[in-house]
């Protein structure tokens, strides 16, 4: 494996893409997903449509057919073309801020059923019920689901491949056309995702142990 | 005696229901006043409209003598000084019994930290609670639970308070905690407005007594009154169930 040394500087550009999409489209995404599931749970009949059709179309279709769609049928439609960079975080923050609509729901409207009436009961106006009631709650049981979809972003983000990102897979790809040496290529890259995605499911393991509170678990 | 608060015509519909209809009475300063009645009769509908948690269909809530909607007032300023305590306790699961008390007390009325954790010691106090003050809702039994949500809802210094069946979920000894706060509160003279079936408690401190059914006031009266010689043979009825 020691050729790889040879390419360290475009393996590790290769990776620090792959994190970086990871992590700024799931912070994105917890964006997205805590608005979206405020429409579902707050909007009028409009809001609660177009929320359903986001996270239908996302959830329901291939991650690879959005990058195509973002990156080549839109510009094609609207004559404005983005950053292939811009494209990738655009298109994974909306792929799973569907998908984390769905868990913050559910955490939402765990704490929301027996608190809102308790803290309307004592004045507080629905911003700060949200900001000190149902956000600090909502996010802590959360974080279980937020482990899958951190694991599961940062594998997608393989994806990426077919709008020419230069992510992690990417460079192995493109070091093995040269070398011809694909065993220890694909075989360095799988261990180093899965040290990765260990370490991150390992690091949230540990903030939901600090953060866990009694009577406070997962009902997700 | 000027009531505190007041309703007037109230009613309340979801769907085809009718939970509440034409409803009126008062609260003032000082007094206990005890609702009861069966299950589903509006007791709880009628509470959370009073405590301006939900709009009634029809009618007027009155707090110190003003319209509530038709004034248009800020209805989060009017709520922080109707204190409201739930049947189930209802405390927020994130916070500690200290924190679940200061966080009206620093997000509503704005009180400073210290000052907030010291009224929160106050009423925790009041309830008997002061050595739970750091443990979380899911470390302390019903009854304690619902001490603390006694303690959240007098912290603010309410007006009134209105308990809405505070101790049906609880059994019998835990029940007797809550009822011992709340006859201490009566004769601290607090005003008070009580949904209960806790007729014993309401013979004790009530200075009157409120039967309603099917979302209708049947009968007021003192509490000898409906100990004695109720009017109605549907509060007479109901009388000798609970009493067995």
């Amino acid at each position: 494996m020691l050729f790889l040394l040879n390419y360290s500087t475009f393996i590790i550009s290769g990776f620090l893409i792959t994190v970086e999409v990871t992590l700024i489209g799931v912070g994105l995404g917890l964006i997205l997903g805590i608005l979206a599931a405020l429409g579902d749970i707050f909007g009028g009949r409009i809001v609660k449509i177009i929320v359903n059709v986001y996270v239908e179309f996302f959830r329901g279709s291939p991650l690879i057919v959005q990058l195509f769609i973002f990156y080549f049928t839109i510009p094609m439609i609207t004559g404005v073309s983005m950053d292939v960079m811009v494209t990738a975080i655009l298109t994974l923050a909306l792929n799973s801020g569907a998908y984390q609509k769905g868990y913050l729901k559910g955490a939402m409207e765990a704490v929301f059923k027996d608190q809102l009436m308790a803290a309307l009961s004592l004045g507080l106006p629905m911003w700060k019920i949200f900001l000190y009631v149902v956000i600090p709650q909502a996010l802590r049981i959360v974080i279980p689901a937020w482990s899958n979809e951190l694991a599961s972003m940062g594998k997608s983000t393989t994806a990426l491949i077919v709008i020419g990102v230069r992510e992690f897979l990417n460079t192995g790809i493109s070091i093995t056309a040269q070398t011809f040496r694909p065993l220890e290529t694909y075989a360095f890259i799988t261990i180093t995702y899965f040290i990765w995605i260990y370490s991150m499911l390992k690091a949230l393991d540990i903030l939901y142990n600090k953060v866990k509170i009694p009577g406070l678990e997962p009902i997700i | 005696m000027t009531s505190i608060l007041e309703c007037r015509g109230l009613t309340k519909v979801y769907g085809k229901v009718i939970a509440v209809n034409n409803v009126s009475l008062g609260i003032g300063r000082g007094e206990t006043k005890v609702i009861f009645g069966p299950s589903g009769s509006g007791k709880s509908t009628l509470l959370r409209c009073l405590g301006l948690l939900e709009k009634p269909t029809k009618g007027s809530i009155y707090f110190n003598g003003v319209d509530v909607y038709a004034s248009k007032q800020d209805l989060n300023k009017l709520r922080a000084r109707i204190g409201f305590v739930f049947q189930d306790p209802s405390l927020f699961r994130h916070l500690t019994a200290l924190g679940n008390v200061m966080l009206g007390l620093k997000h509503v009325l704005g009180l400073s930290d210290a000052e907030a954790r010291r009224k929160a010691y106050e009423a925790l106090k009041l309830v008997k609670m002061e050595d739970w003050a750091n443990y979380y809702p899911a470390q302390l039994s019903g009854g304690q639970q619902q001490r603390v949500g006694i303690a959240r809802a007098i912290s603010m210094d309410p007006e009134v308070v209105l308990f809405d069946e505070p101790t049906a979920a609880l059994d019998v000894e835990l029940k007797w905690e809550v009822i011992a706060v709340m006859r201490d509160l009566a004769e601290r003279g607090t005003t008070m407005l009580v949904a209960t079936h806790e007729l014993r408690f309401a013979r004790e401190v009530a200075d009157e007594m409120i039967f309603m059914d099917q979302g209708q006031i049947i009968e007021a009266g003192s509490p000898d009154h409906f100990f004695t010689s109720p009017n109605t043979e549907r509060a007479r009825k109901f009388m000798a169930k609970i009493l067995g």
